[in-house]
């Protein structure tokens, strides 16, 4: 079985869309309706409960040395989003039923006939994908095709990715693929990409994600979160807090009865 | 399952999968999703804050067209009622074991007063998040599992126990033999489970990715806990009581408007280290709730130590403590989600060190770059070790001075 994961290369990315249309038909998802954002050529917007591939589009008036536009300051940022099965779940660890668990591929998956819909999920990922339908009251997000994988089968957006952008395989392998990927860009004088999330050193906040990407500017323009951490991580302070409070609230509790009882004699 | 959609629904109306039945299985993975109706994309989406096609790359601190980074909380009213409904029978049951164990014979009727205000509350509680959840048939499935992480299910399986705790010491307590034993020891069970019924709440939002909750989540479970005593104090004043109960009652809430004056400060305070966080308790709907929250709280502990006990005034004190309990709930919920819609709250504080860095310690953010004035980590992790990760060289138009590091404890 082994951890698969993605490695989604934005600089290959060309914007194609074809990723978000394989998932939608593979997962048959209903759409997003047909509306005109007006953020460059993203009509999706964000990952949803019914987008679980999400190209995000950026203009920048900085040139790239990887792309000709005629001398213009201008180059494209195309980046293909997506959950990113992190090795620390936030929606996992806060799921209070057992619906999200974690499969023989290392991937985080929701069961839908076990989701009862509280939403907690939805507050507790760090990077906002999962997301409760509102017609369907559960909670949905990618599966990385739980079903393609049983059958041997290459993810639908990995497998209609035209350029290699998005690459599917064993968590491992890809990292190595990657790095090797960062130095010949670096070669190329393209200084600016580095891996995000690649591993736990990387973002220890969630001990490294299966789905990471190579990304050449900063994260937040891709809309991604520079330190992400998983709530749980935290969560400690505020049992901690609790406790304090518990032991105050009891003896506050016993202190007004016995002040109570003096006077009410 | 009952869920599943049958190929004659999908023919009576177009749901937005564009599947013509006769040729297609609806087999997929998100098939079974339900539409009523092809739905509008995001609809939630306002008018961007950017302007098109820019997306603001250049700005000291980006984001994406102004787009929300998180998800903003799912939930609706009933939530923050329940954190006041479910606090109210925590803090009820808290004080009728109280009032049990040490009160003596003297102050019986108050604690099965409490039992009976907590085992409403349990009741009621349960309700309102049934209400709340996308499947609200589903609601047993709460139960199917206990896990440790997840503060809802911890509050459930504690909920759950209040519940069935209240009822029983009302149903056995008083009784001859080994079943009035058992009913007495039901009271004090229900006591302990009302303390962590009253803080959980508090636990399980700043258990969250939003910022607000998950900055302020060391203050936070004091104030909702103050805040649980005050409105049950305030609540039970409301109620026909004996007039000896008036005291331990008044003191009871007394206490708990303290807290939750002094834990509020304490909220903000501890949002107060940067400005984008603390915005949400300062402007806006929100805001407003949190001022309001305060002042109905400060009228009602001044009208306790006004000279005077006129009917009107118990009642003004009650009805204004309960109204700043509640209102709190309100003004932390409201501020949890304006706090989820700005991507800025989301990324600066993580700039600043103040997300995962604040726990492991480590210096630089995903992309390489060290942190802006590192915050001092809270415990003694040394910075983890970096291998030669080949991180980023930025672009010369985002070169500025280069910032201080952490010192290295």
């Amino acid at each position: 079985m082994g951890q698969k994961g993605f490695f989604t290369d934005t600089t290959l990315c060309i914007g194609c869309k074809a990723c978000e249309v394989a998932c939608k038909q593979w997962n048959q998802l209903p759409d997003d309706g047909f509306q005109f954002t007006g953020m460059s050529y993203d009509n999706s917007g964000h990952l949803g409960s019914s987008t679980w591939r999400h190209v995000a589009f950026v203009e920048r008036p900085v040139p790239s040395p990887t792309q000709n536009t005629a001398g213009m300051a201008f180059s494209w940022l195309m980046a293909s989003d997506v959950c990113k099965h992190c090795q620390r779940a936030g929606c996992l660890e806060a799921c209070p039923t057992g619906a999200i668990i974690r499969t023989e591929f290392d991937t985080v998956y929701v069961q839908p006939d076990v989701c009862n819909g509280c939403g907690y999920c939805v507050t507790a990922c760090p990077f906002g994908v999962i997301d409760r339908r509102e017609d369907d009251g559960r909670a949905w997000k990618c599966t990385l095709c739980y079903d393609r994988l049983g059958e041997d089968m290459t993810p639908a957006c990995a497998k209609a990715c035209p350029t290699a952008s998005i690459q599917f395989g064993d968590v491992e392998e890809l990292r190595e693929r990657a790095h090797r990927r960062v130095e010949q860009l670096h070669e190329k004088g393209l200084d600016a990409a580095y891996l995000y999330g690649a591993d736990a050193e990387n973002q220890p906040g969630t001990g490294g994600l299966n789905a990471f990407f190579l990304l050449v500017d900063k994260p937040e323009v891709y809309n991604l979160p520079p330190d992400p951490v998983v709530p749980t991580m935290k969560g400690k302070d505020a049992w901690a807090s609790m406790g304090w409070g518990a032991l105050g609230m009891a003896v506050m509790a016993i202190g007004a009865v016995l002040l109570g009882r003096e006077v009410a004699r | 399952m009952s869920d599943d959609i049958r190929p004659e629904d999908l023919e009576k109306r177009q749901d937005g999968r564009n599947i013509d039945s006769r040729l297609g299985v609806l087999a997929g993975e998100g098939a079974q999703q339900r539409v009523k109706g092809i739905d509008e994309a995001n609809p939630s989406r306002g008018l961007l804050r950017t302007r098109p096609s820019q997306s603001g790359v250049n700005a000291e601190s980006p984001s994406y067209y102004g787009q929300p980074a998180i998800k903003e909380p799912v939930w609706i009213w009933s939530i923050p009622l329940y954190f006041y409904v479910g606090g109210v029978a925590g803090a009820a049951s808290v004080l009728g074991a109280a009032a049990d164990v040490f009160g003596g014979e003297r102050m019986e009727g108050l604690g099965r007063r409490c039992r009976w205000v907590g085992t409403a509350g349990d009741i009621v509680s349960s309700g309102l998040l049934i209400y709340d959840l996308g499947r609200p048939t589903r609601f047993l499935n709460m139960l199917r599992v206990f896990r440790p992480t997840s503060p809802m299910s911890v509050g459930s399986w504690v909920l759950v126990g209040s519940g069935a705790m209240n009822t029983a010491s009302l149903l056995f307590a008083g009784r001859r033999g080994w079943l009035g034993r058992a009913g007495e020891g039901a009271a004090i069970a229900a006591g302990l489970l009302g303390l962590p019924l009253a803080g959980y709440t508090a636990v399980l939002i700043a258990n969250t990715a939003v910022p607000i909750w998950q900055a302020t989540r060391k203050s936070l479970p004091l104030l909702f806990m103050s805040s649980a005593m005050a409105g049950a104090g305030s609540l039970m004043e409301l109620l026909p009581h004996p007039k000896r109960d008036e005291k331990v009652l008044h003191l009871f809430s007394a206490m708990g408007k303290v807290g939750e004056l002094l834990a509020g400060v304490a909220v903000q305070h501890e949002a107060s280290r940067l400005e984008v966080l603390v915005r949400p308790l300062k402007h806006g709907p929100s805001g407003t709730l949190w001022k309001a929250a305060k002042v109905c709280t400060a009228a009602s502990l001044a009208l306790g130590v006004w000279p005077g006990r006129r009917k009107w005034m118990k009642v003004a004190r009650a009805l204004l403590g309960s109204a700043g309990a509640l209102l709190t709930r309100f003004a932390v919920f409201r501020a949890g989600k304006v706090s989820a819609s700005d991507p800025q709250t989301t990324f600066q504080p993580q700039r600043q060190g103040m997300g995962a860095a604040e726990v492991t310690g480590h210096t630089h953010a995903s992309d390489g770059k060290p942190f802006k004035f590192p915050l001092p980590v809270l415990h003694e992790a040394s910075a983890l070790p970096r291998r030669e990760i080949p991180a980023a060289r930025h672009l010369e138009s985002e070169l500025g001075p280069e910032p201080p590091t952490a010192p290295t404890p």
